[in-house]
C-alpha cells in the first residue's frame, strides 16, 4: 500500500498524544538537524532525535506545569528510553484558557 | 568557585590550617572511603562548595580519617563522616553523620550563605573561555578527577570544578536514592546540569545557566555527566526523563522550559533566592561585574 513514513517518530508522537490528551492544537517541530553535529550525537543515524512540541489541552487544566510535562513524558516513555530514540523534548503545554489569554497579550504587545 | 580540597597527609594538614587567615572559616570533613554515608556527603559538600566563590573566607578540606590518624585523634573522630568547622584554630561546631540540611546550615552560619561578602562573586563564574583556571581547581584534586568515568562523550575542560564522583557500583539502589535525596537538599536552589557553568556541555544546560545568572539566583550545580549513577538514577528519582533538572527547596521545579515560563509569567520568581534581591542595580548585571565579551 503506501510508501513508509520518513517520520515514524514524530507519526508516532502525534498518534499518542493526540489519543490521549484531545488536543485542540498541537505542533510538533523536529529539531535535530540543529544538534545533529554535537558530541552526544556522534554515532546516531536517526534523524527523529531532538523535538519541540506544543500542545493545547483541557487534559492539562489544574495541574501544574511539571505534572503536564510528566503526563507527555509518560505517553512517550519508551520512545526516550529506545537508543537512537528521542534525545530531547522540549515542551510547552497549555490549556486552552490559557492558549488564549498569551494570545491576547502578544496582540497588546504588538500593538504598543 | 570553591572545591573541596583532599588532604593527603599530616603535614599537609599541618600546613594548611597554618596558612589560613584567621577570618577564614575551615569545613574540615572527615570521611572513609569504605562507609557509605560519606559517599553522599562527599557529593553534597562539592556541591554546598561549589555555591561559595573562590575567594570567600571559607575553606572545605577533605580528610580520610584512616590516613590522617592523628588528626582524626585530635579532633576526637569516632564515626563518620564527620564535619568540623573551625576559624582560627578555634573549633566552632561539629556535625556528625550524614544531614546535608545540618552541614550547610552550619556552614551558612558562620560562612554566610554562598556569596562571601562579594555579591559578583558569589554566582558561577560566567562563561568566559579566558578566565584563567581557579586554583583550587588546579591543584590536582583528588577524588574528583579521579573518579571520573563512563564519559563517552564529555571533554573534561581546563577549568571549571568538577563534582566529586566517586567510584561505581557496590552501592545499591537504595543508598543511591538516599545520596540523591540528600543531594537535591544540598543547596536552596541546585541545578542539575550537563557540564558546568563555566563549561556547559548542552545547549539547553548553558541556557539555563544563562538564565539563573541573568536573574542573579545563586545556585548550586551538579555535573551530571561525570556521575554517571546519579544521572541516571536522579531521572527515576525525580519521574523526570531530562535534563538539566532546576530543584528548589527539595522540590522538583522542571527543565529549561518551565523555568523560563515562570520567569516569564513571574518576574520575581526565586527571588527570594537572588544575590542582591534586587535585579539591575549592581551585583551580577551591572557593567562593572560583566563578564569580558571572548
Amino acid at each position: 500500500m503506501a510508501t513508509q513514513s520518513m517520520t515514524p517518530m514524530e507519526d508516532t508522537m502525534r498518534m499518542k498524544i493526540t489519543e490521549a490528551l484531545k488536543p485542540t492544537a498541537l505542533e510538533i517541530f523536529n529539531d535535530s538537524h540543529l544538534h545533529s553535529h554535537h558530541k552526544a550525537m556522534q554515532g546516531v543515524t536517526s534523524k527523529e532525535t531532538h523535538f519541540r512540541v506544543t500542545i493545547t489541552s483541557e487534559a492539562f487544566a489544574s495541574k501544574m506545569q511539571p505534572a503536564r510535562h510528566r503526563m507527555v513524558y509518560a505517553l512517550l516513555k519508551d520512545e526516550m528510553a529506545q537508543e537512537g530514540g528521542i534525545h530531547a523534548l522540549q515542551l510547552k503545554t497549555r490549556t486552552p484558557a490559557e492558549e488564549e489569554r498569551q494570545k491576547q497579550k502578544d496582540a497588546l504587545a504588538i500593538e504598543k | 568557585m570553591a572545591t573541596v580540597k583532599e588532604i593527603a597527609d599530616e603535614a599537609a594538614f599541618a600546613s594548611t590550617i597554618s596558612s589560613l587567615p584567621s577570618s577564614t572559616l575551615a569545613v574540615l570533613y572527615f570521611h572513609a572511603p569504605w562507609a557509605a554515608p560519606c559517599k553522599q556527603m562527599s557529593t553534597v559538600l562539592a556541591a554546598l562548595a561549589s555555591t561559595y566563590s573562590a575567594d570567600a573566607p571559607v575553606v572545605f578540606l577533605s580528610l580520610n580519617a584512616e590516613e590522617l590518624p592523628e588528626v582524626s585523634e585530635q579532633y576526637d573522630v569516632t564515626a563518620v563522616p564527620f564535619i568540623v568547622l573551625q576559624k582560627d584554630g578555634r573549633g566552632l561546631e561539629t556535625v556528625s553523620g550524614s544531614d546535608a540540611a545540618k552541614v550547610r546550615a552550619a556552614v551558612e552560619k558562620y560562612a554566610g550563605p554562598g556569596s562571601g561578602n562579594a555579591s559578583k562573586a558569589a554566582l558561577p563564574p560566567a562563561q568566559a573561555v579566558t578566565r584563567p583556571p581557579q586554583p583550587a581547581a588546579a591543584n590536582g584534586t583528588n577524588g574528583a578527577l579521579d573518579g571520573v568515568r563512563n564519559l563517552a562523550a564529555y571533554t573534561p575542560t581546563a577549568e571549571g570544578p568538577k563534582t566529586a564522583p566517586e567510584y561505581s557500583s557496590g552501592e545499591t539502589k537504595e543508598a543511591l536514592f538516599k545520596r540523591i535525596g540528600e543531594l537535591v537538599k544540598a543547596a536552596p536552589v541546585m541545578l542539575f546540569m550537563k557540564g558546568t557553568p563555566s563549561a556547559p556541555q548542552c545547549g539547553f544546560s548553558r541556557q539555563t545557566v544563562g538564565i539563573l545568572r541573568e536573574k542573579g539566583i545563586r545556585y548550586g550545580f551538579f555535573n551530571i555527566l561525570a556521575d554517571d549513577d546519579v544521572r541516571q538514577g536522579l531521572k527515576e528519582f525525580a519521574d523526570w526523563p531530562t535534563f538539566p533538572q532546576l530543584w528548589v527547596g527539595g522540590e522538583l521545579v522542571g527543565g529549561l522550559d518551565i523555568v523560563r515560563e515562570e520567569f516569564e509569567n513571574d518576574e520575581d520568581f526565586l527571588k527570594e533566592y537572588s544575590v542582591s534581591g534586587q535585579r539591575n542595580t549592581g551585583g551580577p548585571a551591572a557593567p562593572s561585574t560583566q563578564a569580558q565579551p571572548t
